[in-house]
């Protein structure tokens, strides 16, 4: 649907949509019971297999090369299904580009395990949050050749799977702030118990205790904003395709349902205000889906102004995801909002997701203030 | 300017005067006495929420998530020792008797804090709202007397309502609808009473319940006129508890499956009968068993909107306390002007949610349930009876069929279809603007906090998951929709037909 080689992007989309259907949708309901039930390093471990976490590594690290239209259609398609799978790829993602867009290939390759398990391959990340935002409570004392971080990570995604994290830091006295890349399982390092979120259960959070653990600077002092707008240029792009995913996910599950149901002695899809609920989904996820395709189309070309397509992109199929997926559960009725289904975990994962990479009401002001500047 | 007669047709044309201001034309008849119990309530309110609530919100939350099966008992029993069970049931029945449109703020303040603790208080209210829509003022008599007692022994007795079926939600509400639908369960006349068989589902405090307000039908083909209100007590021969259902949110509420296996009832527990004991009602059959759900509906969603209100005002509330002690981009939130906007737009939306279920419950005032109990004269008598008269004098008369028959005649025939459409329409509206207001109110705050309102301690994803329920129980928000439609646009058209395009479309 939207890689510029189509044959690479049928063979994507049929091995995740396998995927998908073989190991997310019988245990849905278990693995997103996590933390109160074991975490599915199975199932995570088989995804590492497949590669799925490499997708924006260049070829010869077992990557797909730095296009971003193979990650969105891995992600959107996993969405579909459950997009706790696709909030890891899109953070181990992220944390990826932020090493490539600040210190290129070899900061990657030096990085990357081979044949490394999945808690080894992934790097932790807050991705939830835009770091220039807010007033980091992360300090960075340099001793000799190193640095040594103080002060604490709220929601450091992935802090407790994953076997390193890159932790914004400022640097103590310099303006701005700067990444840091660190080994979670070194001294000087305490993960909270995983946070109780909204959503993307299986896709774990944790506030991390800094007291003196050592990071290794990644790219320049006091550049880390530079790095994460270049990052998350890219990368709203896989956010709009994890909002298109979730929503289509919902928009199937409400069709097939309304099939079913009968209501006033008919097939609930039969009603014309239930029809009308599916057609605003239905619309929405087109609108989504098209905003997605263009998003990447625009960013692998390099074309001018392709970051602020990617942006609307994020924004607007985020927003849509958070309406669609309200909507998903209102025709189920009763059962939608049941954890028998999958609707009750696409209402609450949309809502999670609008919220990568930052508020979302400032991705707005971000994006006018854009295209403000360039007149 | 205007002449007695101009005045009359002026006001009579849509919208009719008397749908648009309830508020307006009860002021001068609502008794200050009541006016002032309502300020105790919401005081009450505060301090429940404040000892009770909010301290337990989070971890009961969390314990559901960790035991699904708990069942919140503590929590029953503290309200039960605060006396929110029969606080609002009244003094002629031996309870408390505090005026009903106060229970909407009450539950309004919980819901700030916890919708699910709102409606292990509120739920019982659907069922007592269920067993006064049957006019048995005998049965009431009884049951809310013992709910009173409950509290004195320190053991709750909850009612609920079982009504929804496993392949009948929304047909249930609706008399157009019901007999197209697929209800199956079945009451049957033996001697001596009914024999219940079938099952209900999503029966919220079912598992908590003492007493079970069940709706069957005595014929599955015509169930809009044959319809049963039987009550069922916990530990009955032939009926047992399913499954809680495992819901995304209001978690300490459980949602029972109810299951009836020839369950027998005696003439003595049989709230109404459709067939038989009003059969001389004025009204057709199945216009008789519309305006009993409407006398139901018309408080239960009033009380929605108040639990949708009260959502609505804690994820403002979060969000606003948020906004002041957070600094974003340098400053902080809440000196940002798109943040201000925000905020200004989450506070409308409960402020219209509260205004929306005001009105509702002052055409119930007017119009509907409540009636009686706050027309002045009987709101002063009631309040100031001693209660040894109430016990040993009235109250004998309220087991007499002929109370229950005067009643009936009262509220039943007495009350004109505008009337009931008046407060059924309100209530609909005020259903789904508060419920909307809540799931909106939390949307926003969880754009405003960003990954800190993710965080379950945080609160507001709790409110957001709590408060989707409320677009779907008790009518969902598009049944709503259409019944407003129906109780106060329709009636304007006389080719409107309502609930028909469905069947047409089906075919």
């Amino acid at each position: 649907m939207m890689a510029a080689n189509e044959n690479e992007s049928l063979l994507l989309g049929e091995t995740v949509r396998l995927f998908a259907s073989r190991e997310l949708v019988k245990n849905r309901e278990t693995n997103d019971a996590y933390p109160f039930a074991p975490f599915w390093d199975e199932i995570v471990e088989k995804a590492c297999g497949l590669g799925f976490f490499n997708t924006l590594l260049p070829e010869e690290l077992g990557g797909m090369g730095r296009e971003i239209t193979p990650l969105c259609q891995l992600i959107k398609t996993l969405s579909e299904t459950d997009a706790s799978l696709a909030g890891i790829i899109f953070t181990n993602s992220l944390a990826q580009e932020l090493l490539f867009v600040a210190g290129g290939e070899p900061a990657l390759r030096d990085a990357f395990h081979e044949r490394a398990s999945a808690r080894q391959a992934l790097i932790a990340c807050p991705s939830f949050i835009n770091p220039g935002e807010i007033e980091l409570a992360a300090e960075a004392r340099r001793g000799g050749e190193a640095y040594r971080l103080y002060g604490k990570q709220d929601y450091l995604v992935l802090g407790n799977v994953a076997s390193r994290a890159l932790i914004p830091a400022v640097i103590a006295g310099q303006p701005g702030y700067s990444y840091f890349l660190v080994e979670l399982s070194g001294a000087g390092v305490a993960a909270s118990a995983p946070i109780f979120s909204l959503g993307l259960h299986a896709c774990p959070a944790v506030d991390l205790r800094l007291d003196g653990i050592e990071g290794r600077l990644v790219g320049l002092e006091g550049k880390g904003q530079e790095y994460f707008t270049q990052s998350a240029d890219r990368l709203m792009a896989a956010l709009a395709a994890l909002a298109a995913g979730i929503m289509a996910g919902s928009l199937r599950e409400a069709l097939e349902y309304a099939r079913q149901r009968f209501q006033g002695g008919t097939e609930i899809i039969n009603w014309p205000e239930v029809r009308m609920i599916l057609a605003n989904m239905a619309v929405e996820v087109k609108i989504a889906e098209m905003a997605v395709t263009q998003a990447c189309q625009e960013a692998d070309a390099g074309r001018s102004d392709w970051p602020l397509g990617c942006r609307a992109a994020a924004i607007h199929a985020a927003e849509l995801a958070v309406r669609a997926t309200t909507d998903g559960i209102q025709v189920l009725g009763g059962v939608g909002y049941m954890k028998d289904f999958g609707q009750e975990k696409r209402y609450r994962d949309a809502q999670q997701v609008q919220a990568l990479l930052g508020l979302a009401p400032l991705k707005k002001m971000d994006f006018i203030a854009s295209m403000i500047a360039k007149g | 300017m205007v002449s007695r007669q101009e005045l009359h047709s002026l006001l009579a044309g849509e919208p009719v005067f008397e749908d648009l201001f309830c508020s307006l034309q009860v002021g001068p008849k609502f008794p200050t006495g009541a006016v002032r119990e309502t300020r105790e309530v919401v005081a009450l309110a505060r301090k429940f929420n404040a000892e009770v609530v909010r301290p337990r919100a989070l971890d009961l939350d969390r314990k559901m998530h960790e035991e699904p099966d708990y069942l919140p008992w503590d929590f029953v029993e503290k309200a039960n020792e605060w006396g929110f069970y029969s606080m609002w049931l009244p003094r002629l029945f031996g309870c408390r008797g505090v005026n009903m449109v106060s229970l909407s703020p009450f539950l309004e303040e919980l819901s700030t804090s916890c919708l699910a603790m709102a409606n292990l208080i509120g739920v019982h209210y659907l069922g007592v709202g269920t067993l006064s829509a049957t006019w048995n003022l005998r049965l009431m008599n009884e049951i809310f007397r013992e709910v009173a007692r409950g509290e004195k022994t320190g053991r709750p007795c909850l009612i609920s309502l079982a009504i929804t079926e496993p392949s009948a939600g929304t047909d249930v509400e609706e008399v157009e609808l019901v007999d197209r639908g697929k209800v199956t369960c079945v009451a049957k006349r033996v001697a001596g009473g009914l024999t219940i068989n079938g099952s209900k589902v999503f029966i919220s405090n079912g598992h908590l319940s003492t007493w079970h307000m069940v709706i069957a039908y005595t014929d599955l083909k015509r169930p809009s006129e044959s319809t049963v209100v039987a009550a069922v007590k916990t530990g009955a021969k032939g009926f047992s508890f399913g499954r809680h259902e495992k819901k995304m949110g209001q978690r300490a509420c459980p949602a029972s499956e109810l299951f009836f296996d020839d369950c027998f009832v005696p003439d003595a527990y049989v709230c109404i009968d459709q067939e038989r004991e009003v059969g001389s009602s004025l009204r057709p059959k199945k216009k008789l068993a519309m305006q009993m759900i409407d006398y139901v509906v018309s408080t239960s969603r009033a009380g929605v909107c108040a639990f949708g209100s009260g959502a609505a005002r804690g994820a403002y509330q979060e969000a606003l306390q948020f906004a002041a002690e957070t600094k974003i981009a340098g400053r902080p939130l809440i000196n940002h002007e798109w943040a201000q906007c925000v905020l200004a737009e989450m506070y409308k939306n409960a402020a219209l949610g509260r205004l929306a279920f005001a009105e509702a419950n002052y055409a119930n005032t007017l119009y509907g349930l409540f009636r009686l109990l706050l027309w002045k004269p009987f709101y002063y008598c009631m309040k100031y009876m001693p209660r040894f008269v109430i016990d040993r004098v009235v109250s004998p008369f309220l087991n007499l069929r002929l109370a229950t028959r005067l009643a009936r005649k009262f509220n039943f025939d007495w009350q004109k279809e505008d009337e009931y459409q008046r407060t059924s329409g309100w209530a609909s509206l005020a259903k789904f603007v508060g419920s909307d207001a809540g799931v909106r109110n939390c949307q926003l705050a969880m754009e405003l906090m960003g990954a800190a309102g993710l965080r379950q301690d945080h609160r507001v994803e709790k409110h957001l998951r709590d408060t989707k329920l409320l677009q779907i129980y008790e009518g969902t928000n598009q049944l709503n929709r259409l019944n407003l439609f129906k109780c106060l646009i329709a009636r304007q058209f006389p080719q409107a037909e309502v609930f028909e395009a469905g069947e047409k479309e089906g075919k």
